[in-house]
């Protein structure tokens, strides 16, 4: 834990059911955990920052949605996973920086992921968002 | 779930196969899915079994069968997502399947069986020696043999270490991996199992105790009304499941043998009811005589533990009212059977019913003390 560079979180709480600090359905639950030692030399859990997977991955297998007017992101999240909060799933799989501009132009068509990520073959580049 | 147009309800199935490395199945496969289910269990391995209606003419019978689509040996992966999460039910192996050829239309089926991962640690018998290494050492030089299918170790150091001395004894294995490693954990009170996830392809080899500690997951509801979200719960209370092991050893240089102290249990089995089941059996364990002391201590703790819980509880749910999947190896608080039997359990086992239009699950849970610790479950 000495030096300036934050080491890579590991606890031994891990392993223990629902001691993660994001639920399952979290966007953040796969995020990595940084430390951060203050200059007082406290350390401060944070989480690092997470890259959306690239988007010619995603675009595999998504079904279109097309965008009628009043549509809110947790709308479409409602219809298409049963969850409202799950709409982050669908900001990922399109190329917008504010989940606002998702549903912001009645007739324009977004991209709705299938909701498994793919096995294996991780890795790769990543997104920034 | 039934009346929800397909793509549009809260719980999703993805269905994948392959050699070794798999992908998602056509969607042939996934029309002509009947049912499947799955079967998990702490201490023991997992097995599925899926059904495939086999229309004439169709693309399974005619194309996928004699490719070799369905062979044993073919691993499958089921993924579900409940409210866009998604949580592996299984990695496994085919090991058979069964074409049911029926007169009547509609009838003939194609009956898929087979197990988990664990299975690959099962097929070949093997005679090896381990001089110097601790049991959970071993087993984590065994357990690296199968990283290609995408297992990561998970080994716990034993509660009662046993330093290992190749000058007064060696162990050996005979059999396969999967049966020394499982007869290692049950010499330490331990549990050896797979855990699926948490993505496809990935799994970890868990050797350790029993995980029951932690957050409780969604309290399973009874006898509330409309806040009910289980079927049916049955508890029973076995008063002759528990044990208490009678373990002597002997000396080797003094040649007296001694009875050993009982064990406490509570590194194994933290208490989950306040009231503790006393234990009405003694049981003498035989051989522990010659063995290292730690060793012979261990044994003693193990039997103490696996046999502990007295209080079993079964029943079933549908995951559409309940809302979230239940886990088993994890904790789930009860809510709604009475004072003496709520509380937080540990849950043995699930079964997953899978059905086009239905998730049922059914489950065992285990505790072994009477009276809920708090007055308060996780909603």
């Amino acid at each position: 834990m000495a030096g300036s560079q934050p080491q890579p979180y590991e606890s031994a709480l891990d392993a223990i059911p629902g001691s993660h600090p994001y639920p399952r359905s979290s966007r953040y639950h796969d995020a990595e955990i940084g430390i951060h030692i203050q200059p007082d030399g406290t350390p401060v859990r944070y989480v690092k920052r997470r890259l959306l997977p690239p988007l010619g991955e995603v675009a595999e297998d998504t079904a279109t949605h097309t965008v009628s007017s009043g549509e809110r992101p947790d709308h479409l999240g409602q219809r298409y996973f049963g969850d409202p909060a799950a709409w982050w799933r669908i900001a990922d799989a399109n190329p917008v920086l504010d989940p606002r501009e998702l549903t912001a132009e009645p007739g324009e068509e977004i991209e709705i992921p299938n909701g498994f990520p793919g096995g294996g073959g991780g890795g790769g580049g990543g997104r920034h968002g | 779930m039934a009346d929800e147009p397909v793509g549009q309800g809260p719980i999703h199935l993805e269905l994948r196969m392959g050699p070794k490395l798999t992908r998602p199945v056509p969607p042939e496969v996934t029309d002509a899915l009947l049912s499947a289910q799955i079967t998990t269990t702490a201490g023991e391995r997992s097995g599925f079994q899926m059904a495939f209606d086999l229309t004439k003419r169709g693309a399974i019978i005619d194309r996928l069968l004699p490719e070799g689509f369905f062979d044993p040996r073919t691993r499958v992966i089921v993924t579900a997502a409940v409210k866009g999460t998604p949580i592996v039910l299984l990695d496994g192996l085919i090991v058979r399947h069964e074409v049911g050829a029926s007169n009547q239309p509609g009838q003939t089926t194609l009956t898929v069986t087979g197990e988990d991962l664990t299975l690959l640690m099962d097929l070949e018998e093997r005679a090896d020696r381990y001089p110097n290494l601790s049991p959970w050492q071993r087993v984590t030089r065994i357990l690296a043999k199968y990283t290609d299918y995408g297992i990561d170790a998970h080994v716990v150091k034993e509660k009662i270490l046993q330093p290992p001395n190749a000058q007064r004894r060696v162990d050996y294995q005979t059999g396969t991996d999967l049966q020394y490693v499982t007869d290692l954990a049950q010499a330490n009170g331990y549990v050896f199992y797979l855990i699926p996830g948490p993505v496809a392809g990935v799994s970890t080899a868990y050797w350790g105790p029993e995980k029951r500690v932690g957050t409780a997951q969604h309290a399973l509801t009874v006898n509330m009304d409309v806040n009910s979200t289980v079927d049916q719960l049955t508890f029973a209370y076995d008063g002759t499941a528990r044990e208490e092991p009678q373990a002597r050893w002997q000396d080797p240089t003094t040649r007296t043998s001694t009875l050993l102290a009982q064990p406490d249990i509570s590194p194994l089995r933290p208490p989950l009811g306040k009231r503790a089941t006393p234990a009405l059996k003694r049981k003498t364990l035989s051989g522990t005589a010659k063995k290292d002391r730690a060793q012979a201590e261990a044994e003693a703790l193990a039997r103490a533990a696996t046999t502990a819980d007295a209080i079993s509880g079964s029943g079933s749910l549908d995951v559409n009212r309940h809302g979230y999947i239940l886990q088993p190896r994890q904790l789930v608080g009860v809510r709604g059977a009475g004072v003496t039997y709520d509380g937080e359990y540990y849950v043995k086992s699930v079964t997953h019913h899978l059905r086009p239009g239905s998730f049922l699950q059914n489950f065992t849970l285990t505790r072994e003390g009477l009276i809920a610790r708090s007055d308060t479950v996780r909603p």
